[in-house]
Formats: structure tokens, C-alpha cells, sequence
């Protein structure tokens, strides 16, 4: 298929530039390394549909191919086709002439129960290549858009993409008031779990999606506390003298990795959430913190400053002397991330500017590659489920917001931005229904 | 004794002395009245007005020699010797009253000025929340450099005034509370402040003070005094407070 084999070709050309940093600058930048033009048309509003779910589906494919960033999304002001064109009448001459590659166009139907059409052409070729039919309830339409959008993904670029059916929680703080926040992938409908004086720190998901482990001082000591989604239920998971923060899960569902400093000093431990049984991974005077545990449950990576200064480590949890130092360049490395896939680990480091950039370490090769720069502070990498994209913190605009970003770093954009700063955000595991 | 020193026998003496002229500089003279004002510089806070007249009589006896009125310098380096050496003498018999007369007028400061500043500083009622005996004292705030925990040498007497304290109020609980500014993650920061605030810790403890009576707790970058991103605005940051528990 020549469309998937010119994508594939521009995405090597892209990555091999890649490698060289002011190039890369100079694409976050423009925020244009895309060359595959997408189309996405405005719907067909059929037999009193609801107008404004129809601009939010055909958006909300737009935000997804956008985020990836293998495509430009072209601007709706300049089609020259009518919306209602049917499927079998497409001029793709003048989509041809708008610059288009590739064109998204569909139908919606009904108003609690709606019946949504939607169709990807190659325009070069003049051929309809997927379409799609979807009958649901209204509140089901943005993730059945997300599917087709996941499948253009998949055909055009070989890569299976599930992170826009997933969750990002995080921290609201405006003041003194801390607020723990659940939003979807790209920031719309923020729910607010709990909220309290008392701090809210370190959000982290259970391995099942469940569950959020966060951090507060409710109780004037940094205590380790679960939020049940279900039940809505908070209960106190570790509460020891000193720290109980950055819970990262295992994949068994019930062990966590944290840190606690009730031994004098900030130690990983692992501890059984369900018998409350607890075993200490590290043994060093200086600070150990910020588990997270590899995908397979074999590893974690974590920081400590063992070295005179922050560093990335990674140690086998099946020999805790297997410890293995990743990051060599610079003095302050945090923030360590697993990618859900465990091929990479994304984290903060403070550059040579002494700002707070994202970077990514290829776990096979070793390479570390760039991910910000020049654009505030950047911080809390954490990857969505397919790993294919991360979401992070960034104050690069004023006050911190909740930005997603492809690994190459390419595209940047912010989705969420509250009253308040946004931090500490952390992403859920893939949706299991 | 400043009766004693009455400007008006000095004056008396001096008016005798016009009439004579000529002759060498009176070198034994200037030297003994010259050690002589040096040794009543210790007597000096007893009696400042007999020594700034002194001062000024050595002051005059010097330009007269450069006048080239050797006997007149001569007569007016003998008063000056004469002078000095009573301070010096009263000094002597009297240290205890010369204690207080410089407690009264301060640290002995020429200027006037720097004396009322002084005032100031030795008048203990100026800061009561300093004292270690007052069960109210204030706490001061220990700082610390970018990414480190060792308390920063100048704040270390705030560590010992507060291990005092504990020690005259051994019913007293406290807590340090440790920082971090807002450069680093927050997890590293709460391992940073934890660090921070267990570092006096061990001071008060190296100090004497019994571990029970000392909780810490971190609060990481949460609680910045100074929400700037400047390096003053750090340096208040990064810090371990003391407060109350009971």
C-alpha cells in the first residue's frame, strides 16, 4: 500500500533527524515534522442528530491523529467540499486541491441512541480504504470516533495505539487546596476525587486501573493512601514515621513499591497491600526514592543520589546487588518512568541551562534522546498504556498545565490547564472493558 | 573625681605657662605623656571627659611643637601625663565602678551613633524571644544550600540556642518541619527536606536533647515561603523550622 509506504519512509527520514538536537528543536518548534495532510471533514448532521456531538467526534479524531504527531491536520476553513457529500460522491480533486493526503469524512444519526458512519480515503488514489459503522448510546460516541481513529493509526502507521482510551490523574493546586483530579486522555471531563489543605502528592495507579495511591499530610505526616473508584473509599495503605510516597505497582495487582524513610532515611521497600508485609529493596545512607516497577515486575528503576547527586538506577528485584546506574550526563536525573512495554525509561533531568527537561532512555541501546527544551519546566513523565505517547507537567506557558507529547518529542500540546497548577501527573493502565 | 579634674585649674595652669618661649622640643616630656594617655585608655569608660580633655591637651601639646612653643607643649604634656595618669590610677582602684560606668554608656564607641546602637544590642529586653530561658522563645529558621542538608555554618548557633532551650524545658516536645525549593521532583524534594530536617536532629540529639522529644516531617517543595522562582526566593525556601508539639 503506497500510502502506509511513503508514512513508514517519512517516519525513518523523521527519526533519523532525530538524533540531531537543533533539528529537533527547530520541529518542536514549528510543531511540523508531519507530512501526511489529513482531512477530517466536518459530519453530516442526519435526521436530528445533535450538531454539537458531531463537532466533538469529528474533533476528537482530530486531537488523537494530531497528538501522535505523523499528521498535519488541515485547517476546516479552507475545504471546498460540502459536508453531506456522500461516501460514494467524494470529489477528490478538490481535496486533492486543499493539500490533502488523506480524508476523514462520516455521518451521525439519532440522539440517544446514535448510528455514527465514518470513512478514511486515500485521495491520491481516489479510493475509500476503511469505513466504519457504529451504533451505541450517545455517551459512547467519542470512543467509538477514538476506534476508528485508532484503526487510520494502524493502517497508516503500523503502530497500535490504545492511549486515548485511557485515564491521566493528577494534582490541582491552587493555594493551599489541593485537589486529586481524573480527566480523560486529552483533559475533558475532569472529575474531582478528594480534595484537602493537607497536600495531595504522587498520584500513582493501581495495576488494575482500580485504584489511585497518592501521598497527603491529612494527618501532619506524609502517609500512603488508596482511592477506591469504584466505592469512592480512601484507606490508609502505609503509614510509618517519615515518608510513605511513590507507590508504583507491580503487576500482581497487590505488591507496591515506595519509599519510606522510617528506617532514618529514604529506602525502597516492597510491601504486600494485602497481608501488609514489607521487605526493603535498598541499603545506602544517602537517598533511594521514586520506584517504578518494570511491566514484567522483574525490575524497578528508581533515583538515588548515592553518587553525591540525583541519578537514575535500575536494580533486579530478583538480585537486589544487580544494580545498574543509567544515567552518566548531568547532575540532577529524577523522575524515572517504565515504559508500560519495558523498553524505555522516561525521566526529568536538569540541563546545562539548570531547567528541568524530559528525556527518554532506550533501555536496549542505551541512547537517551530529548524529549523538551527550552520550554519552561518540564516534569513527571508518564507514559500512556501503549507507551506511545507521554504525559507530563510544564509551565512553559505561566502556570504548570497537563501536556501529552509523542516520544520523538515532535508534538507538544497542552490538554489540560485548570485554575489551579497541574502536577504530578500519572497515567492509567489500559482500559480492560 | 571630676571635680577633681576641674577644667578651671587647668585653665589657671596654662595662663602661667604663656610667658615662657623658646628652648628644644620637650622629648621626655611628650614620651611619658604619650605611654601615659595609652595606659589610661583602660580607665577610659570611667571617666570620658577627663580623657577626651587629655586627648585633646596631647592633641594641642603636639601643635605646639609645630609651632615650635616647646614650653608650652612641655607644660601641656605634663597635664596630659598628669591627667592620664589619674584615670589610669583610678582605674586601678576602682574596676568594679568603671564595669558599670561603661555598662551605663555602652561598648566605649567614640561616635555617637555607633553608641546608641550599641545600647540597643546590650539591652536584653530588646529581644526576649531570643532567650533560651524565656518558655516563648522564638525559633528561628535554619537554611540550606541547593541539594545539600548540612545546616549552613552560620545558622548552627540557631541549632545550639534551640538545643538550650530544650534543655531548660525538658517537658517540651518539638517539631522540625524540612524543605525544599521547588527545583527537583517532589518525590526527591520530600527525601530532600526529610534529610534536611533530620540533620538538626541529630544536632540537638549530638547536643544532648533526647531523640523522643524531636518529630521531623517533610514537606518537600509544598510550603514555599517565598513562591518567586529567584535565588532569594530559594534561599527562604530551602529550610527546617522548628515548631511546638505541645
Amino acid at each position: 500500500m503506497s500510502v502506509h509506504f511513503r508514512l513508514i519512509t517519512m517516519i525513518t527520514v523523521v527519526f533519523a533527524c532525530l538524533n540531531l538536537f537543533a533539528q529537533l528543536q527547530v520541529e518542536v518548534k514549528d510543531g511540523a515534522v508531519a507530512e501526511y495532510n489529513m482531512a477530517v471533514s466536518p459530519l453530516a448532521v442526519l435526521d436530528g442528530a445533535d450538531a454539537a456531538r458531531a463537532a466533538e467526534i469529528s474533533s476528537a479524531v482530530e486531537k488523537v491523529l494530531d497528538i501522535t504527531g505523523y499528521f498535519k491536520i488541515l485547517d476546516k476553513r479552507s475545504f471546498l467540499e460540502k459536508p453531506e457529500t456522500a461516501f460514494n460522491a467524494v470529489n477528490f480533486k478538490s481535496w486533492l486541491d486543499v493539500g490533502a493526503n488523506g480524508l476523514i469524512k462520516g455521518t451521525l444519526k439519532g440522539k440517544d441512541d446514535i448510528e455514527l458512519e465514518l470513512a478514511f480515503f486515500d485521495v491520491a488514489k481516489g479510493k475509500e480504504v476503511i469505513k466504519k459503522k457504529y451504533s451505541a448510546k450517545a455517551s459512547l460516541a467519542k470512543k467509538s470516533a477514538y476506534r476508528f481513529a485508532s484503526e487510520v493509526i494502524k493502517l497508516l502507521t503500523g503502530e497500535e495505539m490504545n492511549f486515548m482510551f485511557s485515564k491521566i490523574t493528577f494534582v490541582e493546586k491552587k493555594g493551599d487546596k489541593y485537589a486529586l483530579v481524573v480527566t480523560n486522555f486529552d483533559g475533558s471531563g475532569r472529575k474531582e476525587l478528594y480534595s484537602t489543605s493537607k497536600t495531595i502528592l504522587l498520584p500513582e495507579w493501581s495495576a488494575d486501573g482500580q485504584k489511585i495511591f497518592f501521598t497527603s499530610h491529612e494527618k501532619n505526616n506524609p502517609n500512603l493512601y488508596s482511592y477506591d473508584l469504584k466505592s469512592s473509599q480512601i484507606k490508609t495503605v502505609s503509614a510509618y514515621e517519615g515518608l510513605n510516597v511513590s507507590a508504583s505497582a507491580y503487576p500482581d495487582n497487590k505488591t507496591i513499591a515506595l519509599c519510606l524513610s522510617k528506617d532514618g532515611n529514604s529506602e525502597i521497600y516492597s510491601l504486600d497491600t494485602t497481608t501488609n508485609e514489607l521487605k526493603r529493596l535498598t541499603v545506602n545512607s544517602e537517598t533511594d526514592t521514586a520506584p517504578s516497577v518494570s511491566p514484567d515486575g522483574q525490575e524497578i528503576v528508581f533515583v538515588s543520589s548515592r553518587s553525591g547527586n540525583p541519578q537514575i538506577y535500575k536494580m533486579s528485584l530478583s538480585d537486589l546487588n544487580k544494580i545498574e546506574r543509567l544515567t552518566e550526563q548531568g547532575n540532577y536525573n529524577q523522575d524515572p518512568e517504565y515504559s508500560p512495554d519495558g523498553k524505555k525509561v522516561a525521566f526529568s533531568g536538569r540541563d546545562e541551562k539548570y531547567q528541568f527537561d524530559l528525556f527518554i532512555i532506550d533501555l536496549a541501546s542505551r541512547q537517551i534522546s530529548r524529549i523538551t527544551q527550552n520550554q519552561g519546566k518540564n516534569e513527571s513523565p508518564t507514559f500512556s498504556p501503549d507507551s506511545k505517547i507521554i504525559g507530563f507537567s510544564s509551565n512553559r506557558s505561566g502556570k504548570s498545565k497537563l501536556f501529552l507529547s509523542n516520544v520523538s518529542g515532535t508534538r507538544q500540546i497542552a490538554v489540560y490547564s485548570g485554575e489551579g497548577e497541574v502536577l504530578m501527573p500519572s497515567w492509567s493502565p489500559a482500559e480492560t472493558n | 573625681m571630676k571635680q577633681f579634674f576641674n577644667f578651671c585649674a587647668v585653665a589657671v595652669f596654662l595662663l602661667t605657662m604663656l610667658c615662657s618661649c623658646a628652648g628644644n622640643p620637650p622629648k621626655d616630656e611628650r614620651e611619658l605623656a604619650e605611654k601615659a594617655f595609652a595606659d589610661a585608655e583602660a580607665g577610659k569608660d570611667c571617666d570620658r571627659e577627663n580623657y577626651l580633655a587629655a586627648e585633646e591637651l596631647l592633641n594641642q601639646a603636639r601643635a605646639e611643637i609645630n609651632n615650635k612653643n616647646y614650653d608650652k607643649a612641655k607644660e601641656l604634656f605634663k597635664a596630659v601625663k598628669e591627667k592620664s595618669d589619674a584615670i589610669a590610677k583610678y582605674y586601678r582602684e576602682h574596676p568594679d565602678e568603671c564595669m558599670t560606668e561603661k555598662d551605663k554608656k555602652g561598648n566605649g564607641e567614640d561616635d555617637g551613633k555607633i553608641k546608641e546602637e550599641d545600647i540597643t544590642s546590650a539591652d536584653s529586653s530588646a529581644e526576649p524571644s531570643l532567650d533560651p530561658t524565656n518558655p516563648d522563645m522564638d525559633f528561628q529558621v535554619v537554611h540550606f544550600e541547593y541539594n545539600q542538608y548540612a545546616i549552613l555554618e552560620e545558622d548552627l548557633q540557631k541549632v545550639e540556642l534551640m538545643a538550650q532551650w530544650m534543655m531548660n524545658f525538658p517537658e517540651r516536645v518539638v517539631r522540625i518541619e524540612g524543605h525544599a525549593d521547588e527545583r527537583g521532583s517532589n518525590d526527591y524534594n520530600l527525601s530532600l527536606g526529610e534529610k534536611r530536617a533530620l540533620e538538626v536532629k541529630n544536632k540537638l540529639i549530638q547536643a544532648g536533647i533526647d531523640g523522643a522529644r524531636i518529630k521531623i516531617v517533610s514537606y518537600g517543595e509544598e510550603l514555599p515561603i517565598d513562591p518567586a522562582s529567584n535565588e532569594e526566593a530559594w534561599f527562604k525556601n530551602r529550610r527546617a523550622e522548628f515548631k511546638r508539639e505541645n
